[in-house]
């Protein structure tokens, strides 16, 4: 479903990805690993189309990602969610309109909007604090009202960077516990982390990354 | 935590009605945010105000003028200057039968002795009338036409006064409203120009603001993107705000030459008595004030969607 074919990123004088092909299929959850500085948020950034490939080939969904332009940008992100380490939450209104952000863009009717809003905040276990602003929030809290953003709309990939990067471990294992059951009811999941202790104890692909080469996890 | 919790499968709407719905949502929430910084708000709507209240003032002005200059032609008077050897007898005879036509309305003799006085004290030179041997003037006729007489009408009117016997010389001071319309035609077009450079200077004050209101949500914007808004979802507040400012602001210029007239009302309709007229001033009244407002919306409007065009799309998710 997501395909890269030979794929560089090139930054002035600094390769980010060299050559870099893997298929990710549907509904797989895999992790992306590797030392900071090795290409991993490159690459869910060439995903998220927040950046072009220098050279090579992205095809997602059968489409090749380069002929996605203007307006179609904006559309085509709306098929994903993307949970950010720094969680990016709008620290001017409630919890309940962060979360029914991705729902307004998409258009859904103010009545469906605040089932799925509440739907999605008792998956992460926040029924009940709509109400409240983030900013009252705990860093483990406000990850998973952005997870909760991620998911709202129901998309069929969720992609996360460094989403356990500012908590502890317990919280840590509590956010990809989260992310593994979404994997569970279909959704294909791609969490870009360098917690290799954390992630080795679950049982996926572990895709690894060293100064923008792919050195392991290509094949399953 | 249980990623299954199952609720109704819904999509979203059909993109026209979820279109306007969010505009409905967009124009409340901007209308609303105008009143969470109420100072700020009403600096940038004033500023507009006051630059849209001038072109208005002259605008409403201009109109007055108009009305009162109209009402002046209308009370045009000739003068007919008779031979110098005719009799008094002969003179308010004439008068009496040129009274009788359909496009005179009242006639007036005046003898060349009070004439004569007339016009010394009129230039108040009362002891010229004794240093001269003799009077140099005739008798003369104030000639006042029907007030419905068109121009050419009066002057056919002219025409034919002139080629009666007895009648020396008419006078029908043209010029004086030759140069009223012109001295209008000008302030005219300087209202006009004034009014371009003034929605022009309100245009980039409401872009200035926008620019501000742009910088202040840059995070809000971002996260849109990212998140998969177009330009169009983030643009709509700030097309919403603008429209507010502008129109208000319209408002409060409207509401500005409204107290501009009111201040000037005692001696304007002073003036406009002396000038024989029974107009009071008047200022934009409802429709131009409805005018200004929506004047003052489309200048926001406008500087609004030029400002997000050229500072939205440097604004990417980084
Ligand atoms: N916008 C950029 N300009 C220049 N260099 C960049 C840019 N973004 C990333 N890089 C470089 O590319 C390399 C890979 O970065 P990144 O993908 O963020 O690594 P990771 O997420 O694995 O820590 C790093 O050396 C980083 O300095
Ligand atoms: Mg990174």
């Amino acid at each position: 479903m997501i395909s890269f074919e030979r794929v560089s990123k090139r930054f002035e004088r600094h390769d980010a990805l060299r050559d870099v092909s893997l298929e990710i299929a549907r509904e797989e959850m895999v992790f992306l690993t590797g030392h900071s500085g090795a290409g991993k948020s490159t690459m869910l950034r060439l995903l998220m189309l927040l950046d072009r490939a220098t050279s090579g080939r992205l095809v997602v969904n059968g489409k090749d990602v380069a002929t996605i332009r203007g307006r179609q940008v904006a559309r085509y992100r709306q098929d994903f969610g993307f949970v950010f380490q720094d969680h990016q939450l709008l620290f001017d209104r409630s919890i309940f309109d962060n979360v029914a952000l991705p729902l307004d863009i998409a258009g859904f009717h103010p009545r469906d909007v605040g089932r799925r809003v509440r739907a999605a905040l008792d998956k992460v276990g926040l029924l009940g604090r709509e109400s409240a602003n983030p900013a009252v929030l705990s860093g483990g809290e406000q990850q998973r009202v952005g997870i909760a953003r991620a998911v709202v709309a129901r998309p069929k990939v969720l992609v996360a960077d460094e989403p356990t990067g500012n908590l502890d471990p317990g919280l840590s294992a509590e956010i990809m516990a989260l992310f593994e059951a979404f994997h569970r009811v279909g959704v294909t999941v791609i969490v870009a982390s360098h917690d290799l202790a954390l992630i080795s104890r679950l049982r996926h692909r572990i895709i690894t990354l060293k100064e923008g080469r792919l050195v392991g996890g290509v094949g399953r | 935590m249980n990623a299954t919790v199952p609720d109704a499968q819904v999509g979203p709407r059909p993109a026209l009605v979820s279109w306007f719905d969010h505009h409905r949502r967009a124009a409340v929430q901007s209308f609303l945010r105008l009143w969470r910084e109420p100072i700020q708000s009403l600096v940038t709507c004033l500023a507009v105000g006051v630059a849209l209240a001038l072109p208005a003032a002259l605008w409403a002005l201009l109109q007055n003028v108009e009305a009162v200059s109209g009402s002046v032609q209308t009370a045009a008077r000739f003068t007919l200057l008779l031979d110098q050897n005719t009799p008094f007898e002969v003179a308010t005879q004439l008068a009496a039968e040129l009274e009788g036509q359909a496009n005179i309305d009242d006639v007036e003799t005046v003898d060349r002795a009070d004439a004569l006085k007339d016009f010394a004290y009129g230039i108040g030179l009362n002891e010229l009338m004794d240093n001269l041997d003799e009077n140099p003037l005739p008798h003369l006729l104030h000639l006042h036409p029907d007030k419905n007489l068109s121009s050419a009408e009066l002057d056919a009117l002219f025409i034919s006064l002139s080629t009666l016997e007895s009648v020396d010389q008419v006078v029908f001071d043209t010029q004086w409203q030759a140069r009223l319309g012109a001295a209008i035609a000008t302030a005219r077009r300087l209202t006009a120009g004034v009014g371009v450079l003034m929605v022009l200077g309100a245009a980039l004050i409401l872009g200035n603001t926008i620019r501000l209101g742009i910088e202040a949500r840059r995070e809000e914007i971002t996260v849109i993107k990212l998140i998969g808004g177009g330009d169009g979802f983030a643009r709509r507040p700030l097309l919403y705000s603008g429209l507010w400012s502008g129109a208000v602001g319209g408002l409060l210029g409207a509401v500005l030459v409204a107290l501009l007239f009111g201040f000037l009302a005692g001696p304007a309709d002073e003036l406009f008595t002396l000038y024989g007229s029974d107009q009071t001033v008047s200022g934009l009244g409802f429709k131009g004030a409805f005018g200004l407002t929506v004047a003052g919306g489309l200048a926001g409007l406008v500087s609004a969607w030029s400002t997000a065009f050229i500072h939205l799309r440097r604004i990417q998710p980084r």
